[in-house]
């Protein structure tokens, strides 16, 4: 070997080290960022998966409760006041406080405490006349506490909580009765204005029957163009048009169809407001040609020679498609359409604009019922100014992110179990 | 091999004339094809039998440029004609492509598929036999008997073709149009193949389309020879082999060309 050709020929292999380098460094690059991210999210959000409890007593004390009978009914129960012995019950972890400073204590749980209170005793009315025990949900400000997230050491004036509850809070959390436990009522509990009773209960409803509406929507419709493109329509200018303008439909921004659903969903046919219905009709307008893309090169790449085959058999046209090149399609059609609804699952301009942004307390039982989403809750807690609401949004993305793993997962199986090997 | 025919013209076509596009594949062709015959077509690449061999059963029509002109009779019936109902014709004519294209479902289903479309069993046991007697006549009823809910497509590539020749017999066609019927298999399972077509013709008339003149020569009694989309000679396979007309026939045959 001469000189000039070994040269050429180090020259050829290190182009190729280089080349694999930096192709490690971009990758490496890529998953840097997903660390970061992914780091940046579940360290924030990880604590609003547990929820804050302070344990006192409450004394459920008929008197107080202006229950006048001797055997009170259910009913009694639940006509019952609450207001005193719930107050009583907050005011009786530091009974040297004078009265009218009671709200300082009170202000340590959640505005529902009352109604905890009572929820108690309807459970097990055997305690009326009793001094139990009791656990009622700590107010976001101390939650914050309690987790570490809220600084003690800035000026009194400038904290939601004061020395005197501070002081509490620690006496309280030596007796062990301040409770750490899992946070259930995020899963179960609608949007709220405090943060310590906030949940994804209705936004996650509401993205469900959004891409249920979505799917039903978009899933006949663009298979069947899918077929009647790929199959029947015949091959001239006017379906070239429309395949240019299928995909043009497909880069259109999202926002756009968000207009489109305010002005003819809500404007012309007067649908409800706010509803996972024009929700998920709006999402399907960017799903179809995903899905039509998908399902048509899933068509396309069953062989010819299976469409032969059955021709062959004097099958016709229908029989071949409905027979054969449709069921051979449908893996990469439904790999194409999760993938599609997993891209309308994390949309939220067009939702934005069609109202599911409206600020929901109920959870939907039905799609025509007003509903967030859960990527328009991540923007509506965003917004919120108190620190409970952090854990909340990077919680709810990661409930978001795990819908969507679980959707991608479900795709690459689909695709991998009934992909088929032509020979 | 002597023809068992019955002397009777099957196929009858007249200055067959295809383009594709602006492109003309085949100028002029007439021949006739014998009842109960095996008919081979032989020619280099693109000499357009292969092409001839589609319009006996219209499977141009898939292609949108391709235009049929001339006559084809089959019988008494017009193949050519846009009157002609193509299910109907395909169900009377079967077809084995060149490479085996089973269907990617049980072997069962791949040779019940014709004879349920086509309405042809009242009942699941006449359905059965139908299966049954297709995959004998292919002789492949042996090798999966105990396995009929098997993909075909996981059969071995001589087992495919059998299997697709047992489909396009399934609805007992009077033609069946083979397309280089061997030219993906290995010689024994050609052979094997080549033995079926002998037993066929008892019953079914065969067009053949073959690259391997040895193969032309050993199966068929009816031989005709394609040059640039001209059908250059046709007749007896023996007098085509033994003692050509045709200057270039001859030179193929020898193989100084092709």
């Amino acid at each position: 070997m001469n000189e000039a050709k070994r040269k050429l020929l180090n020259k050829r292999y290190r182009a190729e080290a280089n080349f694999k380098l930096f192709g490690q460094i971009a990758i490496g690059l890529a998953l840097l960022f997903l660390a970061v991210f992914m780091y940046k999210i579940f360290s924030k959000g990880y604590t609003a998966f547990q929820k804050t409890w302070i344990v006192t007593e409450v004394h459920y004390d008929k008197e107080l409760m202006l229950i006048e009978t001797d055997n009170p009914s259910l009913e009694d129960l639940e006509n019952a006041d609450y207001y005193d012995i719930a107050n009583k019950a907050m005011t009786r972890l530091d009974p040297s406080l004078p009265e009218e400073d009671d709200r300082q204590l009170i202000q340590m749980v959640a505005f529902t405490y009352e109604q905890e209170v009572k929820n108690h005793l309807l459970k097990n009315p055997s305690l009326l006349g009793k001094i139990v025990p009791i656990r009622l949900t700590a107010s976001d400000d101390l939650d914050q506490v309690h987790k570490g997230n809220y600084p003690r050491d800035i000026p009194e004036e400038d904290r939601r909580v004061n020395d005197y509850q501070l002081k509490i809070y620690d006496m309280l959390n030596e007796r062990g009765d301040i409770l750490s436990k899992f946070n259930l009522s995020f899963f179960t509990n609608p949007d709220s204005r405090e943060a310590e009773l906030a949940g994804i209960a209705s936004s996650f409803m509401g993205t469900v029957f959004s891409i249920l509406v979505c799917l039903a929507f978009s899933f006949p419709i663009a298979v069947l163009a899918a077929i009647y493109l790929e199959e029947f329509a015949p091959k001239n200018k006017f379906t070239d048009f429309i395949e240019v303008n299928i995909n043009n439909l497909a880069a259109v921004p999202s926002i756009v169809f968000g207009l489109l659903g305010l002005g003819v969903l809500l404007a012309v046919f007067n649908l409800p407001r706010s509803t996972p219905l024009v929700g998920g009709i709006t999402l399907s307008l960017m799903t179809l040609p995903t899905i039509i893309i998908a399902a048509r090169a899933s068509l396309k790449a069953v062989p010819p020679s299976i469409r032969e085959a059955a021709l062959a058999m004097g099958a016709s046209n229908m029989q071949t498609t409905m027979h054969h090149t449709v069921p051979l399609s449908m893996p990469g059609t439904l790999s194409g359409t999760i993938i599609g609804l997993a891209q309308a699952l994390g949309e939220t301009a067009p939702l934005i604009l069609i109202g599911m942004v409206a600020f929901v307390n109920t959870i939907p039982g039905t799609p025509v019922d007003p509903a967030a989403s859960l990527p328009v809750q991540i923007y509506i807690w965003s917004e919120s100014a108190e620190r409970g609401f952090v854990e909340k949004v990077s919680a709810c993305i990661m409930v978001l992110l795990g819908f969507l793993i679980l959707m991608n997962l479900a795709a690459q199986i689909i695709r991998h179990k009934f992909e088929r090997k032509w020979n | 091999m002597r023809g068992n025919g019955t002397n009777m013209t099957k196929i009858s076509a007249k200055n067959v004339n295809v383009f594709y596009g602006s492109k003309q594949a085949l100028f002029d062709v007439s021949l006739d094809i014998m009842d109960k015959e095996v008919t081979a077509l032989i020619g280099p690449s693109g000499c357009g039998k292969s092409t001839f061999l589609r319009c006996l059963n219209r499977m141009n029509d898939v292609i949108d440029i391709c235009k049929v002109e001339g006559s084809i009779k089959m019988d008494e019936l017009e193949l050519n004609s846009r009157k002609l109902d193509v299910v109907r014709l395909r169900e009377n004519v079967g077809m084995v492509f060149q490479k085996p294209n089973p269907f990617p479902k049980t072997i069962y289903e791949n040779v019940s598929y014709g004879p349920t479309i086509h309405g042809m069993a009242q009942s699941k046991s006449e359905l059965d036999q139908i299966v049954e007697m297709s995959l004998k006549k292919a002789a492949l009823w042996e090798e999966v008997k105990d396995r009929l809910d098997e993909i075909g497509t996981g059969l071995s590539g001589g087992q495919q073709q059998r299997l697709c020749i047992a489909r396009a017999i399934s609805v007992s066609p009077e033609v069946i149009l083979m397309d280089e019927p061997c030219s993906a298999l290995d010689p024994i399972a050609t052979a094997q193949i080549e033995e079926l077509i002998d037993d066929l013709k008892k019953e079914h008339t065969i067009v053949i389309v073959t690259h391997s003149m040895s193969q032309a020569a050993r199966v068929s009694q009816k031989t005709g020879f394609f040059h640039l989309g001209k059908l250059i000679e046709f007749g007896d396979t023996e007098k085509i082999f033994k003692n050509p007309d045709n200057q270039q026939t001859q030179d193929y045959i020898t193989g100084r060309f092709g």
